[in-house]
């Protein structure tokens, strides 16, 4: 196997709810996404993008098929892992259409809660937020309160914290759908940035054109199984 | 590690605190209840104490002069001052009357004693103002319960007296405030009696003759180097009387006259401890609830079960702790505004505490149980 490859999946199956009312959403998808890779994943409400994105990230429980996540095997028919979330605070950063900030933890409190939980130290563990605040250019608030900041500073607060465990692996469910689209601009150049510098990969659910073209390939649901194409930058 | 307790109770700290003074006074109640108790006690053997007798001989076969009625003869005194070991030996007799002052009528318990004898019953400790008996007749102390002032003059019976003392915190075992008079004068009112009476007996035949030499109780002290136990048990044995060691007596009033409403106390005191831990329950499960969103984004970005268990204990145990510093607050500002005495002690208020820390833990077994039932998909939807 490719010391390339980030998250490989293979053949997997996810069905909701049993006999009559038995729903399956994703049927049998194989895919390979490398290490570095900005991937956009579009397909339309309903399609299952959510629920793909949490079996990646060790949420919810696949029915059947086989997830890697880097060098280890995680799932395989049922959790080999014993610890999911340990795998999430370690190797996996999450972002979502909403921050889902914690309101009674200031800026970099949020951000440092899981750094500091994977057994950083709270002095090395708050320098490095301040880098990413820095970064991310939010860091005069981070002594603020979630409810002292703006959407956008707030998202960009989250993606501070998904990226406080150095993540091998992000997550991202719509980051952008609660933005204008300068900020939401932004937001995708932002992560660009971070999969190409920090060699993380990255799946980003989106339904916006333009934030599709700064991706390096579409992901689609389609007939519940999964499909790339290339990016199409227009002329 | 950040303190998240701390954090979440900081972030909406007037809302915990409000919360915590309300369960606060809940444990307050607790403590006067608690308080309530030790004053039952120490009412109960307030008279015992300032007497402080060696031995009590009463009427053959009863439990008195406190749990049953007791007449003996007065002179009993003299048998007993013969007797090998004791020292000195008193008549005693105690009755309830109905004072009637100017506002209201009090319910006293008038303590009768040889004012010329080698025992006085009032303790100088508790002597605030005046001085003990010291006439044979229509002289009284009293106790500053009864709202009566030196130099004073009630009638008690057919005779006005002076009130010549104040005591202060002296009651019976049932909690009345105690008077002091002279034996003469509380014989004369507890055995003589009215002319009605009397022309009545007259009418019928029959001799009114009453003996005023009946009191309820003669107190002894002992000689050191003998034993009171021996010495009480030899009197019982050759005089057809019942002894009682100051030890028996004290057992005899705490269980006959505390018992029942020791238990009555303790089983409200059981039952608001028991109600505070819900409400702690309650609350908690209300905190938890509040927070679910935040507790189930924690667990989905990978925080351990045990990191947020442990900020619901702690903040149990913080609402416990804030609510226990509150219940003493409000003990304190309000036990010298019960009628009855009230004492509230630091080993109670700290068993409280182990008992409200453990109820606190116990208490946030609901919100735990709601941390590890917590979905972390919950917040993302669907
Ligand atoms: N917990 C669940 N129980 C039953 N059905 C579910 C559950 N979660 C999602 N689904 C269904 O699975 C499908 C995919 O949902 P989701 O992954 O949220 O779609 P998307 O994110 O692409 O809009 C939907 O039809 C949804 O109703
Ligand atoms: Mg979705």
């Amino acid at each position: 196997m490719s010391t390339q490859q980030s998250i490989k999946i293979e053949n997997l199956v996810k069905e909701f709810g049993k006999g009559d009312s038995l729903l399956r959403v994703i049927d049998g998808a194989s895919f390979t996404v490398n290490k570095g890779e900005l991937i956009a994943l579009i397909a339309p409400s309903g399609a299952g993008k959510t629920t793909l994105l949490m079996m990646i990230g060790c949420v919810i429980d696949p029915t059947s098929g086989t997830i890697w996540l880097g060098e280890e095997k995680v799932y395989e028919d049922k959790w080999i892992t014993h610890n999911s979330r340990k795998i999430r605070r370690e190797k996996i950063g999450f972002i979502f259409q909403a921050h889902y900030l914690i309101p009674f933890l200031n800026v970099i409190e949020n951000v440092t809660l899981v750094p500091q939980t994977n057994g950083v130290s709270e002095k090395q563990a708050k320098a490095d937020a301040m880098k990413l605040l820095e970064y991310l250019d939010i860091a005069d608030k981070a002594h603020s309160k979630p409810s002292a900041l703006s959407g956008g500073q707030n998202q960009r607060v989250a993606i501070a914290r998904a990226l406080a465990n150095n993540p091998q692996i992000i997550l991202a469910d719509e980051p952008t759908a609660a933005l204008d689209s300068a900020r939401a601009l932004s937001v995708v150049q932002m992560l660009k940035k971070i999969a190409t510098e920090q060699n993380v990969a990255i799946i980003m659910v989106t339904h916006d054109e333009r934030m599709v073209q700064r991706c390096d390939k579409i992901m689609k649901i389609e007939n519940k199984k999964i499909i790339f194409e290339a990016v199409e930058i227009p002329s | 590690m950040i303190h998240l307790a701390q954090k979440d109770i900081s972030h909406t700290f007037g809302k915990f605190i409000v919360t915590a003074m309300g369960v606060g006074m809940l444990l307050g109640i607790v403590l006067i209840m608690i308080g309530v108790y030790r004053g039952l006690i120490v009412d109960a053997t307030n008279l015992l104490d300032d007497v402080n007798a060696d031995i009590w001989v009463v009427q053959e076969n009863t439990l008195g002069p406190f749990a049953e009625s007791s007449r003996i003869h007065e002179d009993l005194k003299n048998t007993l001052k013969a007797i090998e070991g004791i020292d000195k030996a008193e008549a005693i007799t105690f009755q309830n009357i109905q004072l009637y002052t100017n506002s209201k009528p009090i319910r006293v318990e008038a303590v009768g004693f040889d004012p010329f004898g080698d025992i006085d019953p009032i303790n100088p400790l508790h002597l605030i103002k005046g001085r003990t008996l010291n006439r044979a007749h229509y002289e009284v102390v009293v106790s500053a319960e009864t709202g009566l002032n030196l130099h004073d003059h009630i009638d008690i019976g057919r005779d006005s007296y002076t009130i010549v003392g104040i005591t202060q915190k002296t009651v019976s075992s049932g909690g009345d405030p105690l008077i002091y008079m002279s034996l003469k004068d509380a014989q004369q009112l507890q055995f003589s009696y009215s002319n009605a009476t009397i022309r009545n007996d007259r009418d019928r035949g029959a001799v009114s003759n009453p003996d005023l030499h009946i009191v309820n109780a003669i107190i002894g002290t002992i000689k050191t180097g003998y034993n009171n136990n021996i010495i009480s048990d030899n009197i019982a044995r050759w005089k057809h009387l019942s002894v009682y060691t100051n030890n028996e007596q004290k057992e005899i009033l705490t269980k006959n006259v505390v018992e029942k409403s020791s238990k009555q106390i303790g089983l409200f005191t059981i039952i608001l401890v028991i109600v505070s831990t819900i409400i702690i329950g309650l609350i908690i499960y209300t905190m938890t609830l509040e927070k679910i969103k935040e507790i189930s984004i924690m667990k989905l970005i990978g925080i351990p079960d045990g990191v947020i268990i442990k900020m619901i204990v702690q903040e149990t145990v913080l609402l416990g702790f804030f609510a226990f510093i509150f219940g003493n607050i409000f003990s304190h500002l309000t036990y010298d505004k019960f009628p009855k005495r009230v004492i509230l002690e630091a080993p109670d208020a700290l068993t409280l505490f182990g008992v409200i820390l453990i109820a606190s833990v116990i208490a946030s077994f609901v919100g735990v149980a709601k941390v590890v039932h917590a979905d972390p998909t919950v917040a993302i939807g669907g």
